[in-house]
């Protein structure tokens, strides 16, 4: 790295690990790989259970779980200056030369962000998801973002809607808002060595079983495709309010040996779920990325998914296929992607 | 993630486009804001233009409610004045009763067949009431009348509050949605608010007589005056203006400063409010944009 510049960083959220999900996958990522450029990096997040106090994960990287108890959907109590002491503690003992913030309604976010101001640090915010302007609980939410990310140095967001979803959301200039796309670890989600057999078509669904990620669409699209293509099986990763309903439309339907359901998969499987199947199939109702048709697509798997957020900029159109949220839609979109599946499939095989 | 790139090698560079897959687009830095920036916003797509003579109109139902809150109101100052006596009480109780199983059966027809199921059940609930009713006589004995009136006032005020104005809490047993907490909790007020008044009188007949008055009025009254609505509106804005009328006379005789005040409150309700809504329908400032999350076109039952 030689001339350029050392930094030493602060991640503030309040969702990394033991948690899951994109935004604590992406800070321990981003971490790791400014880790690699040579720069220090520190995390800070609420304790979790009794894990609480100085933890380190590979490559050095520390990780601060402040004895904070979450109290709403793993956020911590906004106190305003409650959490002023420890942060002061940390930015001035891990000589933090740049704080940056994660998630919009992290709680402990919007603090360090405030109080590394107040102190003078540089703060940087990454905003992962999108908002609404309706409901009392967005306009409660773009209030505070307003408040702290009014003298914020830069902010990110991960697409382009997501920009000007953040931009209208938090009156920030559009100049100081930055378009940094997630990134896939693709020597993780690499194809398969052997290709699953063209007997049957297996539809791979891998996302949390609840409202916002469309599973109920999924109980009308399932039945209906299973209906026209005798030889599509689904393959359903995840866990959720919504797995009753979906267990109730295999029932209702008797499509047992032809809907499997996996339960909660572990980061670590999810390339050999998907590996195992042809289409990915994601039926979100709001997405500022979506990472997950990234991961299928990074393992070879063709793509359906709903035009949703920022789904749209994500994959080049040869690799996706786009429906309206609508069941009638969506089928005819997995149809479409069951006939691109040959010439893809040969495709590869030229490549190779 | 290298497969577009490739094409990009001119040295003119191509027009920015709106994806996200590539890398940095040559040219072009990442906090780039391009003229299509916000091109799919859309504001105030929702916004419904409002006329001033149908926001009168539809107002016009809450006026009538506050008549009917005004009303039951008058009844108990009657009756505590014991210038209502029990057996005219009753008789008011049996004339509304059947009214409003009059209107019932000649706005919606296919009610008739449940009639005995109907009656089965009021005599079961008056039955109850009467067995009740000396144990809602002494139930506030101890405390005293001021704080009843009080507490029996601002209940009121938390039922109108809260009252459902565009539907009713007790409904038919076809009823679709299931009734708000909002409208239970405004219901459950007005039921407290009548036991309380009710247990201020002197004899057992007159607490039963009071108590049938009052739970016949907050449960019931909505779903007629709901029916006659949806029978025929003109109907409904004739009986709201009578109503409305007979209730400002009974008013003024028993007190010319409730009058002034109930006039102006229904003058605000009718006149003000709607000109208000539409006066501030200007300032209506609504985002939407490919950020919205996506509604399901179809039915969740869960």
């Amino acid at each position: 790295m030689g001339d350029q510049k050392i930094h030493r960083i602060l991640m503030v959220s309040d969702f990394f690990y033991p948690n899951f999900g994109g935004v604590e996958n992406h800070i321990y990522y981003l971490s790791q790989c400014l880790l690699k450029l040579g720069h220090k990096v520190v995390v800070m997040t609420h304790a979790y259970g009794n894990r609480s106090g100085v933890r380190y994960m590979t490559g050095g990287l520390k990780v601060y779980y402040v004895p904070w108890r979450p109290f709403f959907m793993q956020n911590t109590l906004p106190t305003i200056y409650g959490t002023l002491p420890i942060i002061r503690t940390i930015l001035i003992r891990e000589k933090i030369t740049i704080v940056h913030g994660h998630q919009a309604f992290s709680t402990l976010c919007h603090e360090a962000l405030m109080h590394a101001r107040t102190m003078g640090y540089k703060v940087v915010f990454t905003d992962h998801s999108l908002y609404g302007f309706s409901d009392v609980g967005s306009i409660h939410m773009n209030k505070v973002l307003q408040f702290t990310l009014a003298d914020v140095s830069q902010a990110i967001c991960v697409s382009h809607t997501s920009k000007e979803n953040t931009v209208l959301r938090s009156g920030l200039p559009p100049e100081k808002v930055f378009v940094i796309p997630n990134a896939v670890d693709t020597a993780m989600f690499k194809p398969a060595m052997e290709r699953p057999s063209r007997d049957e078509i297996i539809i791979v669904v891998i996302s949390r079983l609840v409202y916002r990620k469309g599973a109920d669409l999924l109980v009308e699209v399932i039945p209906e495709v299973c209906s026209l293509h005798p030889n599509v099986r689904f393959v359903i990763g995840g866990d959720g309010p919504k797995r009753v309903r979906l267990e109730e439309m295999r029932e209702k339907h008797s499509l047992q040996d032809r809907v499997e359901m996996l339960g909660a998969v572990p980061h670590a499987q999810v390339r050999s779920v998907l590996v195992s199947g042809h289409i990915f199939l994601n039926s979100s109702l709001t997405e500022a990325f979506c990472i997950a048709i990234l991961e299928a697509a990074s393992c070879g798997l063709l793509t359906v998914s709903t035009r949703v957020g920022g789904v749209p900029e994500v994959l080049p159109d040869d690799m996706v296929v786009l429906a309206e949220p609508d069941p009638d839609d969506m089928v005819q979109a997995i149809q479409k992607a069951i006939t691109m599946l040959p010439k893809l499939i040969h495709k590869s095989c030229t490549l190779e | 993630m290298d497969i577009s790139r490739s094409g990009n090698s001119s040295p003119t560079y191509p027009k920015w486009r709106k994806v996200a897959y590539g890398g940095m687009q040559p040219g072009y830095d990442d906090n780039h804001t391009d003229e299509s920036f916000l091109e799919g916003m859309v504001m105030n797509a929702n916004v419904v233009k409002r006329d001033m003579l149908k926001v009168m109109q539809d107002s016009v139902s809450i006026s009538q409610y506050l008549c009917i809150v005004a009303l039951v109101g008058l009844v108990w100052a009657y009756t505590l004045r014991s210038t209502l006596d029990e057996n005219s009480l009753l008789l008011l109780d049996v004339s509304l009763l059947g009214s409003g199983f009059l209107i019932l059966l000649f706005t919606e027809e296919m009610r008739s067949l449940n009639l005995l199921h109907y009656v089965l059940n009021i005599s079961l609930f008056t039955t109850g009431l009467y067995v009740l009713a000396p144990i809602y006589q002494t139930l506030t004995r101890s405390i005293s009348s001021d704080t009843i009136w009080a507490v029996s006032v601002s209940l009121l005020l938390l039922h109108l509050f809260l009252h459902d104005y565009s539907g009713s809490t007790v409904r038919a047993a076809a009823a679709l949605k299931n009734p708000t907490l909002t409208s239970c909790i405004s219901l459950n007020a007005s039921v407290v608010a009548s036991v309380f008044i009710a247990s201020r009188l002197p004899s057992r007949l007159y607490v039963f007589a009071i108590m049938l008055f009052c739970l016949q009025v907050f449960l019931f009254a909505p779903l007629v005056t709901n029916c006659i609505k949806k029978y025929s509106f003109r109907l409904h804005l004739f009986f709201s203006l009578t109503l409305m009328a007979v209730t400002l006379g009974f008013v003024y005789q028993l007190h010319q400063l409730i009058f002034v005040l109930l006039l102006t409150l229904l003058v605000f309700v009718t006149v003000v409010c709607p000109y208000w809504l539409i006066r501030i329908q200007e300032y209506k400032f609504e985002i939407n944009g490919p950020w919205d999350e996506a509604k399901l076109c179809f039915d969740i039952t869960d």
